[in-house]
């Protein structure tokens, strides 16, 4: 097909959130002067969603923060359709159907996220957690006292746990898994994390699934589980995992992959005038052998930036480093890198000071992954030492009295 | 309503781009909600990212130590009164105030 032209071309960004607000912007900034749309089913003005399960439970606000003020979009002449839901999209004709009107495009781009997946209960007092009405129905139930039954041991579950407590609310967490978190962090971070909530007095089940559930009009008031405990409870807060939105790339014929998506290293779907970002991408390059999602802000803003790059003419596939976060209590989490799942691990700091980090190194010594608790210095200077060249000696890096940026290996002299 | 105010956000450049500002946001939020260029508050001012990195105006320098550690990991070169504008609370006094957004002209 023929190069996006960057002067009448009109891009459609769907789905308005990190990933479709970052590729409008980046397309602005990028010198694009063609039209540009961004569809959002939600009313609000775009928002930022990590805190919806974190600051925003805690505190009494109405709003989260908005991504972008509304003098944003008309001053870069970005159509926002806010409660304008994509219903029909149509690869060969190039046209989507948003609100029973048919809009022409010439490049399209899926930003349409993920849903949280649920129970098939139908219940007033169940709730997942990804948007806006979600998270004020979640806190509106945080009350002294209450019983919060969390349904999945992840991280939207963990921090929805803290969150109880911080409001004085009684939490049971049901973990069908023998473990928590098993993908996502190693089994002694792990550990450290679910002690400080079994401090802070949550119930922990792991390994333990929901067997029934007992209804009063149309509300839950307890769920059997297969310990044959019976668990009493105010509010349910599902969060075991989403789904990709690929109901419309299924729609286009496009090709779909590990549950997203499919994309190339250029994050253009099997139909190369339409690209998928973000959550609901399934992509792979040299550094991840996918196809695989991933669902971060890191990953939906990066692949944004590099779709616009890509239109404006970028030939590079798109590399970038993971990274993430969690905030839990005091208790700050971050991750970076490429965790190899049988790679060994370097200990820095002792886990019961509250504050370590763990660093898996490749055959060379170079780092590969990064998890750190509450240990800021070390997970920046991991962000920059991986991919990088640099060489660590496995001592110095297992040493708290070094700096991590310091911990590089001395260069052996070459023979003369 | 909060009170509003404007800050000054000069580019790298040296053009100046006010902004509206509320009183209790954050430097990040205005800039951000503005479509600051260089300014991306990606964690939403968690002090995860380093993407809101600026040069504070007098008065308003001083890091704590994770915005410390976390500046080390900015894009752009870091100064004495560098700054993460997400730690930097907007307040009554601060009409006019002048944050550099670093980066090459």
């Amino acid at each position: 097909m023929t190069a996006p032209n960057p002067e009448t071309d009109h891009v459609a960004i769907i789905g308005a959130s990190h990933a479709g607000l970052q590729a409008a912007q980046a397309l602005r900034a990028g010198g694009w002067a063609g039209p540009i749309s961004l569809f959002s089913a939600e009313p609000d003005l775009p928002y930022q969603r990590p805190d919806l399960s974190k600051g925003f439970l805690l505190e009494d606000r109405p709003d989260p923060m908005a991504l972008k003020a509304e003098a944003f979009f008309t001053g870069n002449d970005i159509a926002l359709h806010r409660s304008t839901t994509v219903t029909a999209l149509n690869a060969g004709a190039r046209t989507l159907v948003a609100n029973g009107e048919v809009h022409r495009w010439d490049r399209l781009i899926l930003a349409t996220g993920a849903r949280a997946r649920t129970l098939p209960y139908d219940a007033a007092n169940m709730a997942t957690l990804r948007d806006l009405p979600d998270a004020r129905a979640v806190r509106a139930a945080l009350k002294p006292g209450a019983h919060i039954a969390v349904i999945g041991g992840g991280f939207i579950g963990l921090e929805v746990a803290a969150a109880a407590r911080n409001h004085g609310a009684t939490v049971t967490v049901i973990e069908a898994a023998p473990r928590c978190l098993a993908r996502a962090l190693p089994l002694e971070m792990t550990e450290v994390l679910l002690n400080r909530h079994r401090a802070a007095e949550v119930d922990l089940r792991i390994g333990c699934g929901v067997t029934g559930h007992e209804m009063t009009g149309d509300r839950i008031t307890a769920l059997t589980l297969t310990d044959g405990s019976r668990i009493a409870c105010d509010m349910v807060v599902v969060g075991i995992g989403c789904d990709a939105n690929t109901d419309l790339a299924e729609m286009a014929g496009l090709t779909i992959a590990a549950g997203g998506i499919a994309v190339d290293g250029q994050l253009r779907s099997s139909d190369p005038a339409i690209m998928a970002i973000g959550d609901c991408a399934s992509f792979s390059n040299a550094l991840v052998p996918g196809p695989v999602r991933l669902e971060s802000i890191q990953n939906a803003t990066d692949q944004a930036r590099h779709a616009a790059a890509v239109l404006l003419g970028e030939t590079g596939d798109f590399l970038t480093m993971p990274w993430f976060w969690s905030h839990q209590y005091e208790l700050k989490l971050q991750m970076a890198g490429f965790p190899q799942p049988d790679a060994p691990m370097i200990q820095r700091s002792d886990p019961a000071s509250g504050a370590f980090s763990l660093l898996q190194l490749d055959a060379d010594n170079r780092l590969v992954a990064a998890y750190s608790l509450n240990a800021v210095a070390d997970h920046v200077a991991a962000r920059k030492l991986i991919g990088s060249d640099s060489v660590l000696d496995p001592g110095r890096a297992a040493d708290p009295g070094i700096r991590l940026k310091d911990a590089v290996a001395e260069p052996v002299p070459s023979p003369t | 309503m909060a009170q509003q105010l404007t800050l000054i956000f000069r580019k790298p450049d040296g053009t100046d781009l006010p902004v509206e500002a509320s009183v209790g946001q954050s430097v990040m939020e205005s800039a951000v909600m503005a479509g600051v260029p260089g300014i991306e508050g990606e964690c939403g001012g968690c002090l995860s990212c380093a993407t809101c990195h600026v040069y504070a105006p007098e008065g308003l320098t001083g890091a704590g130590d994770d915005e410390d550690a976390m500046l080390e990991e900015t894009e752009t070169p870091r100064r004495p009164e560098s700054r993460l504008s997400c730690q930097i609370r907007v307040t009554a006094d601060m009409d006019g105030a002048v944050f550099g957004i670093p980066g090459d002209a």
